[in-house]
């Protein structure tokens, strides 16, 4: 069939999804009718197309006539079933989309030749409390002179450029500076034209660029002649000589790059530049970090002879993935109790069942079946669940995972794909057999041996294993409700920790406040005073604007970019050798900042108006708490202290004139670092800037600003683009964005495994009563009140609930440390989330047990007891 | 005779059709009471190829603007008959079913 019509099957099936497309109608509907035609037509094709009966043909008519057994005996009981499939259907679901994502971030390779051979290069200061500083050109390039253990190894910087585009909308695109080997490390090769050379890679070297393929697709139309032509960068002209493939879009997706240019020889090189290298075959990551130790030597002979900095190497991957680790594998835990809890569900579910059909499976016996006839049945059965799930699970995971990133646009990484593979898709069916093959056959084999015997002999056989298959049901939802805890507390603690985060006083007041930031090019705004000026100018318009109350200028806005510099205190003892020495986050600030921000002085008072121009010799400063805690931990208020920066000889005193409770500049979940504001008048003709966020408050709707800003600056320079202009609540809130998705994920989890606890103590119950109605008629024809029987029912419910606490709140409590990275404001054993979790477990358990209990107590008991008697 | 056969054989009664006419063609028959999902159908189809009631054509007829991704299907002289026959069947049992109706009470 497939040999013959798969082409037109194809197409058939193509037209259909045109068809709905074209009325609107869902094509998933479409999917899921054509496999159920699929499904449906497909066994009775091939027996059709086998020719004569054979032995194997034998079988198949078997399995067909088995299979329809199956359905029918599933579809007996519809609410049953639906239950059963819901259950395992989503359960795979999760699986797929938690699988996919880990897949995607961790187990695909990376888009290289050789890629576990890449390495991630930077340096670290541990005195300066810095685990990544970036790399000092001039270190970088003695590594790459010295270090034996690499075939090559390259540097790059992130950053983004202005793009005019011709069209008079100028445009901000990501750029990355690299240095000529860098293509090399990765492996990448120009789709037309060439990479850059050594001669190129140079400080004032000549101005090229190489374009990514999609900037080549967009702009040039992929034409062939687009070498030689030449594009305005920071207003300035730069001439293609290359394109880049889309590999080479990584790991930030820039759409051109240029040569790094630096100097090898600059003492004053700032640590900023990303690195990436190439071991050579069968060298360890630990190797490679020695060898990068020995060629790092000269420095600590010359320049940082205290050994401030050093070199660290991990593999590339580590690096891109590692802020991803702990919530992956609270993810992966996450789906995975779930997973057991469906498990104990269907095993639940089919051992009921099968206390059911133990009647009929021993007719079946009588009348001749063979035990292994019986088995194929059941098998069967276990089978067209596990189909379902996967049917219906495996489309309905991977379709939420893309609905989930869609909608957390950022969340993932750039390079990171997606799909379903074949790792995805075997790892999923190993998920449907586990759950629906071993939990649901082992039951029923259970029953198979049982049913020989005990099935159609006497009645007393019957109420013993009864209370056996009881105890095990007990047990099984005993385990459900001890998982379903553990997840309930972790989701719990995850939205304690995402509401903490969202009520932490970020150290600004958000609202009301609109934000953008500018980047002058170089070409056009000589450093210091001309970019100055701009920015001065463009803050006093902005607070012109109608409706506006504020406006101010700063050089890192919260959440935004970093500068460290490291100061010390007059008077302050020289620092011992190994003394930490962290690193203060350092930025200028005009008057107004503060007051825009909303940013609390605890001591002092912002800067004012011109305040500490050169001339005057007074250098203002701002700190905030934790310097002023840092510098002079035992004064209670250091304004009027002065300090300076380390090292500095010339003695240019800075003094405190305010302290600041500061904005938490790194994100809520972080802690503050010390800080200092400088004024805008310490900008002089040597200070290189180019870049400056600017903030404006209003007392209305920030957004309603937007239209004003952006005119504002085209009328001041048409070429320049603005960079990410949002209010500062929505920069805020997506700071909070990954935490956010983890919380409501895990929170999601949680939710279907109470679900499933439910809808396991429901069945137990349901069970029990059914089991016992002749226990339970008699003791109510014996005068017992009904309300008494009812109550035996919930609880038998509660007892469960508390057995499955007991067990579960101690498992709990051990293994959600491993969240504590996650739980900023709350602790792993945060007694408000615990007490949360036994209540809605305890209410929600008695509410399952009150449907069987009624059913219990309004039993009629002549009925009850006519009934098997 | 199966219903989908049926449809397949009046279908294919007043001209030569490919495989998505037929299942545009049944829908408009039944009022869209009877859609052939595509595994159904080219079964179906295949079925009555071998029991020789229709044939598939080794190119599409000339005129129509086939690709050579569509099957064509042209009844034949047995089918006609088989459909005949069926059609007559039909008949006779509508009859007696309608005068069973009308002398209910």
């Amino acid at each position: 069939m497939r040999e013959e019509y798969g082409e037109i099957l194809d197409a058939a099936f193509e037209h259909e999804l045109r068809d709905a497309r074209a009325t609107g109608a869902s094509p998933f509907l479409v999917w899921i009718r054509a496999a159920s035609d699929v499904v449906r037509r497909a066994p009775y094709e091939h027996w059709r197309r086998r020719g004569r009966p054979n032995r194997r043909e034998h079988r198949m008519w078997f399995f067909l006539a088995d299979l329809r057994y199956a359905v029918r005996t599933l579809t007996r009981q519809p609410g049953a079933t639906a239950m059963l499939l819901t259950t395992l259907a989503l359960a795979v679901a999760a699986n797929t989309a938690v699988f996919t994502l880990l897949d995607g971030l961790f187990l695909r390779s990376l888009p290289f030749q050789h890629a576990e051979r890449l390495v991630y290069l930077n340096e670290k200061a541990p005195r300066w409390n810095l685990e990544f500083t970036g790399i000092n050109y001039p270190d970088f390039a003695k590594w790459r002179d010295r270090a034996h253990a690499f075939e090559a190894m390259g540097v790059w910087e992130d950053l983004s450029v202005n793009f005019a585009t011709g069209d008079g909308t100028p445009e901000r695109i990501d750029a990355a500076m690299v240095s000529y080997d860098f293509p090399s490390v990765l492996g990448v090769r120009p789709v037309i034209g060439r990479l850059f050379t050594p001669a190129e890679d140079v400080p004032k070297g000549p101005k090229v660029v190489a374009i990514g393929y999609d900037l080549w697709q967009q702009r040039f139309a992929g034409s062939n002649d687009v070498l030689g032509k030449t594009i305005r960068l920071n207003s300035d002209v730069y001439t293609i000589i290359g394109v880049l493939p889309l590999a080479a879009e990584f790991p930030n997706r820039a759409k051109l790059w240029m040569p790094l240019g630096e100097d090898p020889k600059w003492p004053y090189s700032n640590y900023y530049l990303d690195g990436v290298g190439r071991l050579k075959p069968n060298i360890t990551v630990a190797a490679a970090e020695k060898d990068l130790y020995d060629a790092h030597a000269p420095v600590w002979a010359t320049t940082d002879t205290m050994r401030n900095v050093s070199p660290r190497v991990m593999l590339l991957r580590d690096r891109l993935v590692s802020s991803y680790r702990t919530m992956g594998s609270a993810l992966g835990a996450g789906v995975a109790l779930v997973l057991l809890i469906a498990c104990a569900n269907v095993a639940g579910a089919m051992l009921a069942r099968s206390v059911f059909r133990r009647r009929e499976i021993g007719i079946r016996i009588a009348l001749g079946a063979s035990a292994g006839r019986i088995t194929r049945q059941l098998l069967t059965e276990s089978l067209a669940l596990a189909a379902f799930a996967g049917v219906v699970g495996i489309p309905l995971g991977l379709w939420a995972l893309h609905a989930v990133l869609a909608i957390n646009v950022g969340f993932a990484p750039r390079w990171t794909v997606f799909a379903a593979g074949s790792h995805t898709v075997l790892f999923s069916l190993g998920v449907i057999v586990a759950t629906t093959v071993l939990f649901g056959l082992a039951p029923a084999l259970e029953l198979r041996r049982q049913s020989v015997h005990g099935a159609l002999g006497s009645s007393t056989t019957r109420v013993s294993t009864s209370g056996r298959d009881r105890r095990l049901l007990g047990g099984l939802v005993v385990i459900e409700i001890a998982l379903a805890t553990v997840l309930l507390a972790g989701g719990g603690l995850l939205l304690r920790a995402y509401d903490a985060l969202r009520n932490a006083d970020p150290g600004f007041r958000p609202d009301g406040v609109a934000q953008f930031r500018l980047t002058l090019p170089r070409a056009t705004y000589k450093p210091g005073l001309s970019q100055k000026a701009f920015f001065e100018g463009l803050v006093s318009d902005l607070s012109r604007l109608p409706g506006v109350d504020h406006a101010g200028l700063v050089s890192c806005p919260p959440l935004g970019c970093h500068w460290g510099r490291f100061y010390t205190a007059e008077g302050a003892p020289p620092l011992a050798k190994d003394a930490p020495n962290p690193v203060t986050l350092t930025r200028y600030a005009s008057p107004d900042y503060f007051a825009t921000m909303r940013i609390q002085f605890v001591h002092g008072r912002p800067f004012r108006e011109n305040e500490g121009l050169a001339r005057t010799g007074f250098r203002p400063i701002v700190i905030n708490e934790e310097m002023a805690k840092q510098l002079w931990p035992s004064v209670a208020d250091p304004v009027g202290k002065r300090l300076t920066s380390l090292g500095d000889t010339s003695q240019n005193w800075q003094t405190v004139v305010g302290v600041v409770h500061d904005a938490r500049h790194y994100g809520l979940s972080k802690p503050m670092i010390p800080g200092l504001y400088m004024p805008m008048t310490r900008v002089d003709s040597a200070t290189d800037n180019d870049s400056y966020s600017l903030v404006v408050h209003t007392a209305g709707n920030p957004v309603s600003l937007f239209q004003s800003i952006r005119a504002l600056v085209r009328t001041r320079d048409p070429e320049l683009p603005i960079i990410g202009l949002k209010t500062s609540r929505t920069v805020l809130d997506e700071s909070f964005s990954d935490a956010r998705l983890i919380a409501f994920s895990l929170a999601a989890f949680a939710a279907v495994a109470l679900t499933l606890a439910i809808g396991g103590i429901y069945a137990v119950l349901s069970y029990v009563v059914g089991r016992r109605r002749h226990e339970i008629g008699i003791r109510i024809a014996l005068g017992a009140q009904r309300r008494q029987v009812g109550a035996l029912v919930v609880r038998q419910g509660l007892l469960l609930v508390a057995l499955g606490l007991v067990l579960g709140v101690p498992l709990a409590l051990g293994s959600l440390r491993v969240l504590s990275s996650l739980l900023a404001g709350v602790t792993a054993t945060d007694p408000v989330t615990y007490v949360f979790v036994i209540a809605i477990l305890t209410i929600t358990g008695a509410f399952a047990a009150f449907v069987p209990a009624r059913r219990a107590a309004a039993m009629d008991p002549k009925i009850a007891l006519n009934d098997g008697a | 005779m199966k219903r989908h056969w049926f449809f397949i054989l009046l279908s294919l009664a007043d001209r030569d059709r490919h495989g998505l006419a037929i299942m545009r063609d049944i829908l408009e028959l039944t009022d869209g009471g009877l859609k052939l999902w595509p595994v159904t159908l080219y079964g179906s189809l295949d079925e009555l190829c071998e029991r020789g009631w229709i044939r598939a054509l080794d190119e599409p007829p000339p005129g129509s603007d086939g690709t050579a991704r569509q099957r064509w299907f042209r009844m034949t002289a047995a089918g006609r008959r088989v459909l005949a026959a069926e059609v007559d069947e039909m008949q006779a049992t509508a009859r007696i079913a309608t005068r069973r109706l009308a002398g209910a009470p």
